[in-house]
């Protein structure tokens, strides 16, 4: 037996490859498609979230901010320099309240100082000024800009000055929107822009006022067009938290929930369907692999009757597999690139952002990588299987003694499968780690990579179990049934054939599909009601008690406002103690904005949580412990705060108001959504226990766009000592890359589930090569063109039908599971969705199974007579 | 009779209609079927002519029994099922597979296969049927058999049959003998006596 060489092997599969090109086209397109789906839904995923994410950075102008109300020790000054030393750049925001006035009039104004680096500040997003001219040239260490509140109060123009502290200032511009406008502080007055020299200069940071700094960082580039790592992002942010344990780091993924929770969805759901594109493609290879070697069956035997050895033909077809491997990853990579400049161009007019396309070479590697090592790894199982074919084959079909028990026969099967076991396990290794390879979200990699064992076993085993179930359903009725039904259900079980992997490949094939649909939809869904509903874009800080209701009747007499507002008591206060231990005491761990002033306030209504605020831990207290709560005080607590200040529900908390000293205990710890005024509520009380204690308020409402400029004039003129910020333009910002992130999902969400039906759909076709024998045996036997059109279709149908049934219910778990644990969104069950899906999987393999049979059924019956 | 590709299989194709041929007209039993729709010959040949193959064309999924019974099925549209079923049964126990009803083909050997590909041929009592090289898989023993069932059943059902074999000793049976060489008949000898064995028989 000489040894077969590689290039014989290679010239021997190239052969057969020629011959029957068209099975194998098959083969190479769900590579194609696979790959395809890998490479152009990574690929642009990247590129879109690199656009996204320096939108969303430009809401917090850094990667990362730091925020504390204490001076910076030397050494902590020191550690900062160190920072910058290693390639982070920093910016210091210094923002206060002091007194301006005119220098003309004398007027004393309530402003807040905003004091910032003009050569680097911000690092992200721009100050837009009126007249349009770049920051560094409006502030010098003697010019600021204002807000338009400050001149219309002042009754001043550009170009007027005013005095802050000791010196005067000439107003340059006014301030039309800062990018970081959310994340400073809302306090009262009119906006005072000024370089950090300037305020220096004014005397006003003596020791003892009340300053608030912003550290704001940014980090070197990872490489040139990468992505930021979110490592990186996560490393400085512990540097941060050890060296300035007083401060509240935050990162541009945190600016914004909302956003941050859409791109946490939008970053998992496209890693799921990355992964999904893998798994199908794999699932796609190993069922066209499956069908050609079953036909190549007998030409297997022939060359070992001529005198080959397994390990010789197995590499004629190793050969074959990774030419056909090599050439859908090529195609696929192509297609890929196809896909991501496509995409791009479908969606500019709705973007309105180019994303930065660059080709990728590590996203094209692994593709490539990707579509080599599945087809290898899901062809296994059956080139394996070619060392069970005998030779006598070609004489002899198959013979096969089956009087033994189930358990023997069973056995035996396991014996001879120990390889297919072993490379079984080698399979779902392989796509582990291809899977944590391809997932940008960690967690949801190894999430689907841990589940897609389980899954694949609990489906092949469900598969089986349908069939068994089949099965014994026609032993017991199978002669009473209309025979078309009868046969086009047996077509279903056949022992030794490969249904039960056909129907667990369906299976997971409509899983993958119906998961990322119903995943998708959940997060479009939640972000139309995010971006739809009348955000608060308009704050109104410090009413007083008897301006509320003229406020009120005011805002509810502009057209341009929406919805009813929200007005919100807040009393000022100070936290004595945590647990009874003085904060004195906790300085020195780790505990956030220790010993500052808190801001308290309580909900509109007495037992329940204010609107947009849901607990999570602990319970609300009802409408009679409020009313006792004046002796026995509650408190609720916001999560975020709650677990700076590591507190849970029966913890108590000491805080002081006025001089009022009260002990109150946690009744619940809440989230809020960051659609309501009261979001910004960290922590909320019954009425009763602030009753007496002096109150302000602060109001949300929510103004068109365009209109908040009117609004905010009428607003000046009736309440002139209400402070008035509008965010519109910065909501509007947030609200952009929600609809845009909305647009980007649901178009590669239709582009992976197209995908993944077309490779299941040639999964489907692949079985009709063992059909063409069926039908001419039956044509000879005497059935029409129309009877063998319906036992097929009985067949794809049941099949559909079961495999769709399976796929649903796991779907279900898997988006459940994904929503819920994962991403944090809402899941519902929808049956009518469901059932849809269900009809529509049960159509889909009809048609799939038609086109691809159609032409079968066109076979001439004469080819009953010549031999294999 | 002829060698191997001299015309035998591709004539009995023509012959059931399964094949059109390039010139000339092809008539079953005094019907022209050559220039039939695809469907209604279909129907034609399920009810006038049984098939044994070679390599004996069960079809994988299902059972013995419901093989059998499957050209019953196709053709028969008086919807008596269960005349079917018995008559099914009765021919596989006259062909000695009593005990293997509900196997499946992969669970039945060459032989067992071959006999109930011959008891699915004469299920419909049609007035021909058709063999080509039925024992061509077998081993002498196995072979040997198959032919003895086929030309009983032959006997006892009445049929015509056309069968090709290799075999001059069987041949010298067959009230006709034809004999083909390159595509065209060579011989076709016609024989007076009736055979020993069966009714009226054809040897390709
Ligand atoms: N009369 C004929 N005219 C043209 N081609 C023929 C004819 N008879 C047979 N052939 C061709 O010869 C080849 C072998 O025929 P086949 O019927 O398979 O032979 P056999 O069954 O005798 O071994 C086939 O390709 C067939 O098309
Ligand atoms: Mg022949």
């Amino acid at each position: 037996m000489a040894r077969l060489s590689y290039g014989t092997a290679a010239r021997i599969a190239t052969r057969e490859l020629h011959s029957s090109r068209g099975k194998f086209t098959f083969v190479i397109m769900s590579v194609a498609i696979g790959v395809a789906a890998l490479t152009g839904v990574r690929g642009f995923s990247s590129a879109f979230r690199t656009t996204l994410l320096l939108r969303a950075r430009s809401i917090m102008a850094a990667d990362v901010a730091a925020r504390t109300n204490t001076p910076a020790t030397p050494d902590q000054q020191a550690g900062l320099k160190e920072l910058t030393a290693a390639g982070n750049e920093e910016s210091p925001v210094t923002e206060m309240l002091s007194m301006a006035s005119s220098t003309t009039s004398l007027d004393p104004l309530l402003v807040s100082l905003k004091a910032v680096d003009p050569a680097k500040y911000p690092f992200y997003g721009t100050v837009v000024l009126e007249p349009a001219i770049p920051l560094k040239q409006a502030l010098t260490d003697t010019t600021v800009a204002v807000g338009d509140d400050l001149l219309l109060r002042l009754h001043l123009h550009v170009g007027d000055s005013i005095k802050l502290g000791t010196e005067r200032f000439r107003i340059a511009a006014v301030v039309e929107d800062e990018p970081d406008r959310l994340s400073g502080s809302f306090a009262a007055g009119p906006r005072v822009l000024l370089t950090q020299r300037a305020l220096a200069a004014t005397g006003l940071m003596a020791p003892g006022s009340r300053v608030t700094r912003r550290y704001l960082f940014k980090l070197p580039p990872a490489k040139p067009g990468q992505a930021l790592s979110d490592a990186a992002v996560a490393a400085l942010k512990t540097k941060l938290e050890t060296l300035l344990p007083e401060a509240q780091i935050t990162d541009y993924r945190e600016a914004n929930p909302a956003l941050t929770k859409a791109l946490d969805g939008a970053t998992g759901l496209l890693s799921l369907m990355s992964l999904v594109a893998l798994v199908l493609g794999a699932v796609g290879v190993a069922m066209a692999m499956r069908a050609h070697l079953q036909q190549r069956l007998d030409s297997i035997a022939i060359m070992k009757s001529l005198g080959a050895g397994s390990t010789q033909v197995m590499k004629i077809y190793l050969m074959q597999t990774l030419l056909l491997g090599l050439g859908g990853g090529v195609l696929g990579v192509v297609l890929g690139i196809g896909v991501q400049m496509a995409f791009p161009l479908f969606l500019a007019k709705l973007l309105h952002l180019t994303p930065s396309l660059r080709l990728d070479v590590h996203a094209i590697g692994l593709g490539l990588g990707a579509g080599l090592l599945t087809t290898l790894l899901f062809t296994l199982p059956p080139l394996l299987d070619i060392r069970n074919v005998r030779p006598i084959l070609i004489l002899r079909r198959n013979v096969e003694a089956s009087d033994d028990p189930f358990t023997t026969r069973m056995l035996r099967k396991l014996k001879g499968s120990i390889a297919q076991i072993v490379a079984s396990v080698f399979i779902l290794a392989g796509l582990v780690l291809l899977a944590t390879r391809v997932s940008d979200s960690r967690q949801v990699g190894e999430w689907f990579a841990g589940g897609l064992v389980v899954v694949l076993m609990v489906l092949l085993a469900m598969s089986a179990v349908m069939l068994w179930l089949l099965r014994v359903f026609l032993r017991g009725t199978r002669l009473h049934l209309p025979s078309s039904l009868r046969h086009g259900l047996a077509n279903l079980y056949r022992p030794g054939n490969p249904s039960a992997a056909l129907l667990a490949a369906l299976g997971l094939g409509v899983m993958q599909i119906a998961a990322v649909y119903m995943v998708q939809r959940s997060i479009v869904n939640e972000m139309h009601v995010t971006t739809m509903e009348n955000v608060p874009n308009i704050f109104l800080i410090d009413m007083s008690t008897d301006e509320v209701m003229g406020v009120k009747v005011l805002l509810s007499q502009q057209a341009s406002v929406k919805g009813t507002p929200e007005i919100v008591p807040v009393v000022s206060s100070r936290l004595i103690a945590i647990k009874s231990v003085a904060m004195d005491k906790l300085k020195l761990q780790h505990m956030g904005r220790a010993g500052q002033s808190l801001n308290l306030t309580w909900a509109p209504t007495a037992d329940a949580p204010p609107p947009g605020d849901k607990v999570v831990e602990g319970k609300w207290w009802t409408a009679q412990m409020a009313a006792d709560s004046a002796s026995h005080p509650l408190v609720a607590i916001e999560r975020g705060r709650a677990n700076r200040m590591k507190v849970k529900p029966g913890d108590t908390i000491t805080l002081s108001a006025q001089d009022d000293r009260m002990v109150a205990t946690v009744a619940a710890v809440y989230e809020a959504d960051s659609r309501h005024t009261f979001s910004r509520a960290e922590f909320i009380l019954p009425e009763p226990a602030l009753a007496g204690l002096p109150v302000v308020w602060y109001g949300g409402v929510h103004c068109d766009p365009g209109a908040t400029a009117m609004l905010r004039r009428v607003l000046y003129e009736h309440f002139p000592t209400v402070t008035v910020i509008d965010v519109a333009a910065t909501l509007e910002v947030i609200r952009q890359v929600l609809l845009q992130v909305t647009y980007v999902i649901q178009f590669l969400a239709a582009f992976s589930i197209f995908a993944g039906i077309v490779i299941l759909a040639s999964a489907i076709a692949g079985t009709r090569y063992r059909r063409i024998r069926e039908v001419v045996v039956l044509k000879t036997l005497g059935a029409t063109r129309p009877r063998i059109a319906t036992i097929f279709s009985i067949e794809f149908a049941v099949l559909g039908l079961i495999a769709g049934a399976v796929g649903l219910v796991f779907a279900n778990l898997l988006a459940r599971e994904l929503l819920l644990r994962v991403l944090h969104f809402d899941y519902q069950f929808q049956p009518w969705m469901n059932l849809g899906t269900w009809i529509a999987v049960a159509m889909l393999t009809v048609v799939a199974g038609w086109m691809a049979s159609h032409r079968v059924l066109g076979q001439k019956p004469l080819e009953v007579l010549r031999e294999e | 009779m002829g060698a191997s590709g001299s015309g035998k299989s591709t004539l009995l194709g023509l012959l059931a209609g399964l094949d059109d041929p390039t010139s000339g007209t092809v008539a079953l039993n005094g019907t022209v079927i050559s220039n039939l729709a695809e469907d209604r010959l279909a129907q034609l040949r399920g009810r006038t002519i049984g098939f044994v193959f070679q390599s004996y064309q069960l079809i994988p999924t299902l059972t013995a029994l419901e093989n059998v019974l499957l050209p019953y099925e196709l053709n028969d549209d008086s919807g008596g099922q269960k005349a079917g079923l018995e008559r099914a049964r009765e021919l596989l126990v006259s062909v000695g597979l009593s005990a293997r009803m509900d196997h499946y083909p992969v669970q039945l050997s060459g032989g067992e296969q071959q006999r109930v590909a011959l008891a699915r041929a004469f299920i419909l009592r049609p007035p021909i049927v058709l063999a080509d090289e039925p024992t061509g898989n077998l081993d002498t023993v196995n072979g040997e058999h198959i032919l003895e069932l086929l030309l009983h059943l032959n006997h006892v059902e009445g049929t015509t049959l056309v069968l090709v074999t290799h075999d001059p000793a069987l041949a010298a049976h067959a009230r006709r003998v034809i004999t083909l060489r390159d595509g065209l008949v060579v011989s076709d000898v016609v024989k007076a006596a009736a055979p020993p064995v069966s009714a009226p028989s054809v040897g390709l």
